[in-house]
């Protein structure tokens, strides 16, 4: 841990009754950077997020917040929620119905007995920020959802707390909006030289948003590492899953030289690619690639196999073709429409893991 | 820690007002004569009643009228629910309010309505006789009372299966209904069986009720002499001559150790009710059965049902108030007069009577709503030891009838000695009535503290408001709408007790329904019909408010 680090998990657990939901996660967060929880469901990043918070009970590890302890099993530290003085956005923004904008922001203020005068200042300085100022004398139902959210960031970054944290922050967003809000919140993030932490459960939210990505998979963390170690050099089969769209075929190792191997794929296919398995030859493997990565070749050649073309689809920005290889389907990427028929298919073996 | 303090008093408190009163039961029970006398360690209070026939006799009769009570409302309530929620009767939602008026009526009242109503010389009997030549019923009876005890609990069997079936998902049945079953195979294959939990918890409810009953066998089952267990222990008074606390006692705890099973019982029942509807489909807008002509016999079942449980005892009270005497040969424009009213006005314990009963409504019901709030912030979001504990205390004091909770709350004033100057107060009577009332309390104020959203007071406790202040900024601002219903539906519930205010009745602790029943073994009928009527304005005052306030009559 350096003076750089603001926020420290050390070896935090947490069970619901004998159910654990976290074993032992550590994990930091620098001054002004956003480091991404991401994870499917029940993997415990949301948990994880409120332990910090102090609204989940831990019981082992520590948080430690800019140098406090706020949380520390061994030393019976257990600082409650409202005197960690940290800002968390709800998913679903919790703005109190009761109060007007101004208020539901000015109330953190209110608790911390900041003068009447000043407290007009900086709740009209925030708004400000977040371009709310005109909306501060409405209730939270009179605004629009995006307004609503961008109300209770107001609200969480009022009283200057070191971290920030955002609890799945878009996914109350209607799926176009969400493209522009991740770009402005990033922009405000490093605007105003936040430390951030974010749950999310989709990976180019995650991607985009942060500086570090930390995958969690069953209370553990599977991976962390910038957005791009995480999508091009996964380290476990789950962490290739997760991250992006692939195609997974399933097979037996056929020979190994070094770091590369080549796996005889149930579907018939024989492929080489890198080797991220300890298991030996003859033994179950799995291979991914990334759709992006498979593309059509002119004739035959090193991991190059002949396919069923079944169809293809339009995206928009692209076709996807629909292969046929054994039982499996493949899915590839390019630019034009292809006829149905027999194709030869690259699956470039630098892009192909086998776990 | 600062913050745990006031939960653990209120806690400490609830658990000493509760456990105290029934403690002391219990140990009056066991002892061979009144607590206040010497008195030493002995069983033969329950040896006198097992000797007693009259005790078996009531136990009998107290069967007698559960199960008989049970085998009319259950199948009647659950067809009433079925008809008001899943088909096209018509104005149903102008019979919604009316339907639900008996829970609210004093059953004392009720009963005192059907013997002027119907009794031999009641205004319908006699209508009747003179049309008819003969009356083919006899109100006094263990069957009459079984009937109309079975027909007044009706709503209360309606009302949960009513939720159940409007919580059942219409896709469930459409599914059904895809799947090639008729109307009557979807009733019957998924409907009620999904909605059964819901029929057993008000099967073993209205068991429970039937146990406990005692304002309607008191006022019918007098004149032939019925007895139920209520009634036996209110008569236990006169049996010795002398206190027969340890007596009554001893009957209190037969009660309870029936009483306090069904209650567990329910509770689970309750929740395994719920973790079928948790597995409810989407409540999509229910297309209602069509009924055709049908729905004419329905509406006129239904109309004769209100006319018989509400109109005629209502009616017949509301007549009886302003004649001066009736019978046979009588024209009521001879005898119509304002000298009951005029006789309660004119004497004091009997205005003060209604003052109290207004003061313990409204007061009364806030401070009771206060309590109660006190209790649900205490363990509001707070799933640990002190939370279980505390929802069993609320349960404890629903297995006592409200006859011998006054009773016990009386001795609690007796033998306390500091107490015992605020015995003859006020704060005695709404002490009992705000412990009898306790579960249904806390449900009115459980269910609008679960409508706050977890996330509305974590993000208070977020920026840094503690638990108190949380509370007091963010959850009570946010259930004030609930918070003034509870009180209004307290305030019907208070204005309607009778039983709890018995044994607490002394000058200065006169309710409307104590002084009924007091009124009522004294003969003074005129008098019982005036307060009967203004009793059942009052309640008919805060339905008003409470319907003009959209306070739903049940959750």
């Amino acid at each position: 841990m350096t003076d750089k680090t603001i926020l420290a998990v050390d070896n935090l657990a947490l069970a619901y009754g004998d159910n654990p939901i976290l074993k032992g996660v550590s994990m930091h967060l620098n001054r002004g950077e956003v480091v991404s929880l991401l994870g499917p469901s029940g993997s415990g990043k949301t948990t994880l997020l409120r332990a910090v918070a102090g609204l989940e009970q831990p019981h082992a590890g520590s948080v430690i917040i800019a140098g406090r302890a706020i949380y520390d099993a061994a030393a019976n530290i257990d600082i409650p929620a409202e005197k960690r003085d940290l800002g968390l956005v709800f998913q679903s923004y919790a703005l109190w119905p009761h109060k007007t904008v101004f208020d539901n922001v000015a109330y953190p203020l209110v608790l911390r007995k900041v003068a009447k005068n000043e407290i007009v200042q900086r709740v009209h300085a925030a708004l400000k920020n977040l371009g709310l100022d005109h909306l501060a004398e409405r209730y939270p139902h009179q605004l629009s959802g995006g307004q609503q959210q961008r109300v209770s960031i107001a609200r969480a970054l009022v009283y200057n707390p070191p971290v920030i944290l955002l609890d799945e922050p878009l996914s109350n967003l209607d799926a176009k909006m969400r493209e522009e809000a991740r770009a402005w919140l990033r922009n405000l993030i490093v605007e105003l030289q936040l430390s951030a932490l974010v749950v999310t459960h989709d990976q180019s939210e995650a991607m985009a948003m942060s500086d570090r990505i930390l995958l969690l998979n069953g209370g553990v963390i599977e991976q962390q590492g910038t957005p791009t170690e995480m999508y091009a050099q996964p380290q476990t089969f789950f962490v290739a899953d997760f991250m992006g769209s692939n195609n997974i075929m399933k097979g037996r190792i056929g020979d190994i030289k070094g770091g590369e191997a080549r796996i005889d794929l149930d579907n018939g296919l024989s492929v080489w690619g890198l080797r991220r398995t300890n298991a030996a030859i003859g033994h179950e493997a799995t291979a991914v690639i990334r759709v992006e990565q498979l593309h059509l070749a002119d004739g035959p050649g090193h991991n190059r196999a002949e396919v069923d073309l079944a169809t293809s689809m339009f995206l928009g920005d692209r076709y996807e073709y629909v292969f046929h290889a054994g039982g499996d389907l493949l899915r590839a990427w390019g630019k034009r429409h292809e006829a149905a028929g027999k194709r030869w298919l690259e699956l470039p073996p630098d892009a192909l893991w086998i776990f | 820690m600062l913050q745990t303090l006031p939960r653990r008093a209120v806690v400490a408190l609830l658990a000493l007002s509760v456990f105290f009163p029934i403690g002391l039961v219990l140990y009056q029970s066991i002892l061979s004569g009144p607590f206040f006398m010497p008195a030493s360690l002995s069983l033969e209070s329950y040896a006198f009643i097992f000797d007693d026939p009259d005790f078996w006799l009531a136990g009998k009769n107290t069967l007698a009228v559960a199960f008989g009570m049970g085998a009319i409302a259950i199948p009647l309530g659950a067809v009433l629910a079925f008809i008001m929620v899943r088909t096209d009767l018509p104005g149903r939602r102008w019979l919604e309010t009316p339907i639900m008026i008996p829970v609210f009526v004093s059953p004392v009242v009720l009963g005192f309505g059907y013997v002027v109503a119907l009794g031999p010389v009641g205004f319908f009997s006699v209508w009747f006789q003179e049309i008819f030549g003969s009356v083919p019923w006899n109100i006094y009876s263990l069957t009459s009372i079984i009937i109309i005890a079975g027909l007044t609990h009706v709503p209360h069997v309606y009302l949960y299966s009513s939720s159940a079936l409007r919580n059942l998902g219409s896709d469930v049945e459409e599914a059904a209904r895809l799947s090639g079953a008729s109307p009557f195979r979807v009733a019957r294959d998924v409907s009620i069986p999904m909605v059964s939990p819901a029929l057993l918890y008000v099967g073993v409810l209205v068991f429970f009720l039937g146990f406990e009953i005692f304002g309607l066998p008191l006022i019918l089952g007098d004149p032939e002499g019925h007895l139920v267990l209520t009634t036996y222990l209110y008569k236990l008074t006169n049996k010795l001559g002398t206190p027969s606390y340890h007596l009554m006692a001893a009957v209190a705890t037969c009660i309870i150790a029936v009483t306090f099973p069904l209650v567990l019982l329910q509770r689970v029942l309750l929740k395994s009710a719920q973790r079928f509807v948790a597995m409810k489909g989407k409540s999509a807008r229910q297309r209602p059965l069509m009924l055709g002509p049908w729905k004419w016999l329905a509406l006129a079942l239904i109309l004769a049902w209100l006319f018989v449980t509400v109109i005629v005892p209502v009616a017949g009270i509301a007549l009886r108030s302003v004649v001066s005497s009736w019978g046979q040969g009588i024209h009521l424009l001879d005898v119509l007069t304002l000298d009951h009213f005029r006789a309660v006005f004119e004497e004091d314990t009997m205005i003060r009577s209604i003052i109290n009963s207004i003061l313990i409504g409204t007061l009364g019901g806030a401070l009771a709503v206060g309590g109660y709030l006190a209790i649900g912030l205490a363990t509001h979001r707070q799933n640990d030891g002190i939370t279980r504990f505390v929802d069993y205390v609320i349960l404890t004091p629903r297995a006592v009838p409200g006859l011998m909770a006054g009773l016990a709350v009386f001795w609690v004033f007796l033998f306390v000695p500091f107490l015992s100057p605020a015995r003859s107060t006020l704060f005695s009577v709404w002490f009992a009535y705000t412990i009898v009332w306790l579960a249904y309390g806390m449900r009115l104020i459980q269910s609008a503290l679960m409508q706050v959203g977890p996330e509305l007071e974590e993000a208070g406790r977020l920026v840094g408001a503690s638990r108190a202040r949380v509370s007091r900024d963010i959850t009570v601002p946010l259930i004030r709408n609930g918070l003034l219903g509870a009180w209004l539906l307290v305030f019907m519930i208070f204005e309607r007790e009778y039983s709890t205010g018995v044994y607490l009745l002394s000058p200065g602790t006169e309710v409307i329904g104590a002084q009924i029943v007091s009124l009522w073994a004294s003969g003074a009928v005129d008098v019982v019909a005036a307060l009967s009527l203004i009793n059942m304005a009052l309640v008919g005052i805060g339905l008003a408010i409470a319907l003009r306030f959209g306070v739903k009559l049940h959750d």
